[in-house]
């Protein structure tokens, strides 16, 4: 049974689209990044399967059960972490943890300790005085303390430093090691591309591509920079199935390259190579190619 | 629910202090010096006109607990307890949206419904206590300047303000089913709490037009001080305070919770 699955789901503001027709699958034991551009309908579609917003059309199913009908048994299983963590100002981590803990039948709290002490976060202060780093990590220990068994996360990092990052995609990990479905929305995207097994990517409110990393990052096209120790005419390599923007500049010929390496080293292999650097596009750079399409899905 | 009705008690611990404290202070003084000013004022109030007396229930003041109710029960203490009443409400769904913390008392197995119930049951609690403190306060001022209050009819007196402060706190709850902005929650409800009050007055000082009263609470709300508690008013009030939650929350639940 997937840990969440939509068919056609749709949420309308009045006239304007939330999100329209996303249908997806994440299943336990999964990460599943949900990537987008700022207004795309990542927030929308969360806040959906939390059953904060109603959907105008389509289903929503957790765990096998309806997202608005079965709502509270949902949540029980389930960690949510907000975008922009908050809680008010005078309540401390530990009031807060207590309450949470209380309404989730959670008596011990040695994991949510063990989890305060890892990401050394600072329970006993008023989450009005910690800086949003700080909140942030005490709204990561609220979210997982209680092992759920599916965990959403809404820009999760957002204001931790380097080592706490570190430490965040090793509990994910840990996580997904436990059989846990991960749904993560960030604009983080080295991190999603370490951490994710597949990423949906949402434009306009539409899921226009779903897709395992390994696969977007295997089909995308390297970049190649050569530079050869005799003039060659570029026309050379440009007949090369899978050579695409070619450009040659001051005796070094760059070109973005998506075929069989055979028939390129065989090119190359025919004057006398310089230097030669290829690199792998990096999941920003396919992501962008998504985000920069011009019509409209 | 009583984790979460304890949780809300515990944020709200502080309005003991910054509203009974001061009702509680002021009732004292007033009941305080009822003994120096009473013969003075049944002077004074001998030359108001009828209609005036009347209106603001003036028209004995020889007791000192019908001082207390002109001064205090009357005016002061339900719209100060009533206002509060809503600001409480208030801080538990519409502050805790603002403020993201509805998001994660959300995520948690928590109905909405059980949200709101939790809440207004917090704030039933809450007003009690502030009441009382008000009560105590005002009783203790009396025994020193030997007032002679009666503990028994100023219990009535301040009891008698909680299913009104209640209907306040319900109008709150309703409001959210609509906006989950505090302005406009608070802000709406005041407003209504103050329009009923003069209504209920322009009804008492015209006669013909008595008839707006019937669309006021204060109507309904009396001279417990004095009189003794109306159970059909007391209870009717509180009936129509719940049934108003019921529908808040109904309408809390249908509505989106934007981020």
């Amino acid at each position: 049974m997937a840990a969440i699955e939509t068919r056609g789901l749709t949420k309308f503001y009045g006239a304007a689209r939330g999100i329209e027709d996303v249908t997806m699958t994440v299943e336990p034991g999964e990460v599943f990044g949900f990537l987008g551009p700022n207004g795309a309908g990542k927030t929308t579609t969360i806040r959906t399967l939390l059953d904060l917003l109603h959907p105008t059309r389509g289903s929503a199913r957790v765990f096998g059960l309806d997202s608005r009908r079965d709502s509270v048994a949902i949540r029980a299983r389930l960690g949510n972490l907000p975008g922009d963590f908050g809680y008010g100002k005078d309540a401390t981590g530990r009031e807060a943890l207590a309450l949470l803990a209380r309404l989730r039948g959670v008596a011990d709290l040695g994991r949510a300790e063990q989890l305060a002490d890892r990401f050394r976060a600072d329970l006993e202060r008023p989450l009005g005085q910690l800086s949003r780093g700080n909140r942030q990590k005490v709204g990561l220990i609220l979210a997982v303390f209680h092992r759920p068994e599916l965990l959403i996360f809404d820009e999760p990092t957002s204001g931790l430093d380097p080592l706490m990052q570190e430490e965040f995609l090793a509990l994910v990990r840990e996580e997904r090691e436990r059989g846990c479905a991960v749904f993560l929305s960030s604009h983080e995207l080295d991190e999603v591309e370490r951490v994710c097994d597949r990423v949906g990517i949402i434009r306009g409110g539409r899921l226009i591509a779903v897709e395992r990393v390994s696969e977007l990052l295997g089909r995308a096209q390297r970049r190649v920079s050569v530079e050869f120790a005799e003039p060659v005419d570029p026309v050379e390599l440009g007949i090369v199935p899978g050579v695409a923007d070619l450009s040659a500049e001051n005796g070094r010929v760059r070109f973005h390259f998506g075929g069989a390496p055979d028939a390129l080293l065989a090119a190359l292999a025919a004057h006398r190579v310089a230097e030669i650097e290829i690199a792998h596009p990096t999941l920003e750079e396919i992501f962008l190619t998504y985000y920069e399409g011009k019509e409209e899905p | 629910m009583g984790a979460l009705i304890a949780a809300r008690l515990h944020e709200r611990r502080r309005s003991l202090l910054s509203w009974g404290l001061p009702i509680g202070i002021w009732s004292a003084f007033v009941v305080a010096i009822y003994p120096t000013v009473e013969d003075a004022l049944s002077k004074a109030i001998a030359s108001y006109p009828e209609a005036l007396k009347q209106a603001f229930g003036i028209a004995e003041l020889n007791s000192v607990e019908q001082y207390l109710n002109a001064e205090m029960l009357s005016l002061i203490v339900p719209l100060a307890v009533g206002y509060l009443a809503v600001r409480s409400v208030a801080a538990g769904l519409s502050g805790a949206a603002e403020s993201g913390r509805l998001d994660v008392l959300l995520s948690a197995p928590l109905s909405r419904r059980r949200l709101v119930a939790c809440g207004f049951a917090a704030t039933a609690v809450e007003l009690a206590a502030i009441l009382a403190v008000g009560l105590l306060l005002t009783a203790l001022g009396s025994l020193l300047a030997g007032a002679g209050l009666s503990f028994t009819k100023a219990l009535a007196g301040f009891a008698n303000v909680w299913p009104l402060a209640l209907l306040f706190a319900a109008s709150g709850i309703l409001v959210t089913g609509w906006s989950l902005r505090t302005s406009v929650v608070t802000g709406s409800v005041a407003g209504v709490l103050v329009a009923m009050y003069v209504a209920d007055l322009i009804g008492r000082l015209d006669t013909g037009l008595d008839w707006v009263r019937y669309g006021s609470v204060f109507r309904y709300y009396g001279r417990a001080i004095e009189e003794g508690i109306d159970p059909l008013s007391f209870f009717g009030i509180t009936a129509v305070a719940v049934a108003c939650v019921a529908l808040g929350a109904l309408l809390f639940e249908r509505r989106d919770l934007a981020a």
